[in-house]
């Protein structure tokens, strides 16, 4: 990687460069210290495979997963590239099978990954075949550490690292932890392809300050508003986080005026003919009404009202990603629960009437910045310095948390940095 | 009875009204496509695939529907752009009392503001069309999208 250890002007990361989102070095170097490095991603639900031979394909990085359950019910995960010449092996994006097969030149594996198969492994009337020191037990497919917590699975290519609960934190265990309680039932997916860099995202859902400036749907019908109970919140590494508030904790009159103050609202908020599109019936103990809860480097937990959903961030190159939104509801959900989630899910997604937004903005950012990688961001909402709590939304401070983090793992800190 | 040359009159030009409309940026007007009692729903092909429920945008009556129309109009901010689309012949599978069940290939070709047109999507209407004396209306319709990926997004109706 070209000389980036001098990258950051400051040790509290309140400027974030533009290099950062542009160097093709950079996102080399991310695949191997971030995404192959001492963190745990998120693979996806448990609901995605329920039955055993299930699997799904997805990704961490660039490299393409598979996470499935074997005939014992077990959950694994491996790397969808045959241990022969390196083919893909699974070709449906998820399905249900016995063994997995390339179609190369069909070699076979387990459910587990182990190689079982090798067609015409001691060649033809003593011709040709492997030869004889060949070990089949050495070419298994090459297997991700596993661990299933609350439904959700999480993959890593370490063997060492720490505890996934101690990676998560108090605040994420809390609260993912309460979130995933109950049985889920899977509602469905909703997909979208963003022009920008992968860690943008991350910094966006990171991002406190912009939910109710970016999103006049969230100011107008109280879904977020930076004046009511609310806040961002780290775990003790700064490098996940939780943007949170209650609605009904303000009343339009003193939010309006606040806004209009600040010259953002103009004119009078618009009224819906169905307001039951933003209704929150209230389903957990503190009444909090969105939590949008970023987990390092991959997913995204949200709940928005009585939409309930994790996020899959795909890096695709430098310049662009994916995110993928998996809705669910619970199992226990009566019918009239699952249409109003069904109904909410209009408000996430790439047309969702609070998150459509977003990509818009992130490609803002991208096209703006390319030309200047010389210049940086400006992240000083909440305060520069230490990296703290804040019980307030006019907040950043979960940007800089990020940016901590990922200049450990990449090796990038600045000289007295601050963690 | 309407004779069955009538309905696939009627149909077609509702088909082609409601994609204009769209188009034209007149969606004051591709609301009157529907009936009172309607719904319309965008769905990814993979959650019909997979029989799950979610749409991209999924409206269970008009006022939802309207209320897509209003957001867009006062609160979204979206990627500046042109729509055009591009409608296949229509296919009517059965006309019962006066619904006919309608499927239509589609593409829209999304333009920026500096001119670069990009294929934006492909999928098919799955209509469900009243047809009367004084024309016809939407009662269902679902647009399943067969692009499920979605460039940036997708702010505007399909």
């Amino acid at each position: 990687m070209n000389d980036v250890s001098s990258v950051w002007q400051r040790n509290d990361y309140s400027r974030v460069p533009y290099r950062l989102y542009h160097d093709p070095d950079v996102y080399r170097e991310e695949q191997e210290r971030i995404f192959r490095g001492p963190t745990w991603s998120v693979l996806g639900l448990e609901a995605e495979i329920p039955r055993p031979g299930d699997y799904r394909v997805t990704h961490v990085g660039d490299t393409q997963v598979v996470f499935n359950r074997d005939k014992e019910g077990t959950v694994g995960a491996f790397v969808n590239r045959c241990a022969h010449r390196g083919a893909e092996i699974v070709r449906e994006p998820y399905g249900n099978v016995g063994d997995f097969t390339c179609i190369y030149h069909a070699w076979c594996y387990s459910q587990k990954g182990d190689l079982i198969g090798v067609p015409f492994v001691r060649g033809v009337n003593k011709k040709g075949g492997m030869p004889a020191d060949f070990d089949m037990r050495k070419h298994g497919l090459s297997k991700l550490r596993v661990q299933v917590w609350n439904g959700i699975v999480f993959g890593t290519f370490r063997e060492a690292v720490e505890p996934l609960e101690s990676y998560l934190g108090a605040l994420l265990v809390e609260n993912i932890g309460e979130i995933f309680a109950r049985p889920i039932r899977l509602l469905g997916y909703q997909r979208q392809r963003v022009s920008a860099n992968w860690k943008s995202y991350l910094e966006n859902t990171r991002d406190a300050y912009h939910a109710s400036l970016l999103h006049e749907f969230n100011r107008t019908f109280a879904l977020s508003r930076l004046t009511q109970t609310s806040g961002g919140y780290m775990d003790e590494r700064h490098r996940h986080s939780m943007v949170f508030q209650f609605k009904g904790s303000d009343s339009d009159k003193d939010a309006q005026k606040a806004y209009s103050d600040d010259r953002v609202q103009r004119g009078e908020y618009m009224k819906l003919q169905d307001p039951s599109l933003v209704e929150y019936i209230k389903e957990n103990r503190t009444g909090v009404s969105t939590r949008i809860i970023s987990i390092f480097p991959n997913a995204v937990v949200h709940q928005i009202a009585n939409s309930l959903g994790i996020r899959r961030v795909r890096p695709l190159g430098v310049g662009e990603f994916e995110v993928e939104f998996i809705l669910f509801g619970y199992q226990d959900d009566d019918e009239a629960m699952t249409a109003h989630r069904v109904n909410q899910a209009n408000m996430v997604g790439p047309s969702g009437l609070i998150s459509m937004e977003d990509g818009e903005a992130l490609e803002l950012v991208m096209r703006a910045t390319a030309a200047d990688t010389e210049g940086a961001g400006v992240v000083e909402m909440g305060g520069t310095g230490p990296m703290v709590n804040l019980d307030s939304r006019v907040n950043e401070m979960p940007v800089r948390g990020f940016w901590s983090f990922y200049s450990e793992l990449m090796g990038i800190e600045p000289r007295g940095a601050q963690r | 009875m309407i004779a069955a040359n009538e309905v696939k009159e009627r149909v077609e030009r509702l088909i082609v009204d409601s994609a204009m409309f769209i188009d034209r940026d007149e969606l004051e007007a591709w609301l009157d496509c529907f009936e009172e009692q309607s719904r319309y729903v965008v769905m990814p092909r993979n959650n019909r695939e997979l029989g799950l429920p979610v749409g991209l945008m999924h409206c269970d009556s008009k006022d939802r529907i309207k209320d897509r129309v209003v957001c867009l109009r006062h609160a979204n901010k979206f990627n500046p752009h042109f729509d055009r689309h591009i409608v296949g012949a229509s296919r009517i599978n059965s006309v019962a009392q006066d619904i006919a069940a309608v499927e239509t290939n589609f593409m829209i070709v999304q333009t920026n503001k500096a001119g670069e047109s990009k294929l934006f999507c492909a999928g098919c209407y799955e209509d469900r069309i009243r047809v009367g004396k004084d024309g016809a209306k939407f009662v269902e319709r679902i647009a399943l999208l067969d692009t499920f990926s979605i460039p940036t997004m997708l702010a505007t109706p399909v």
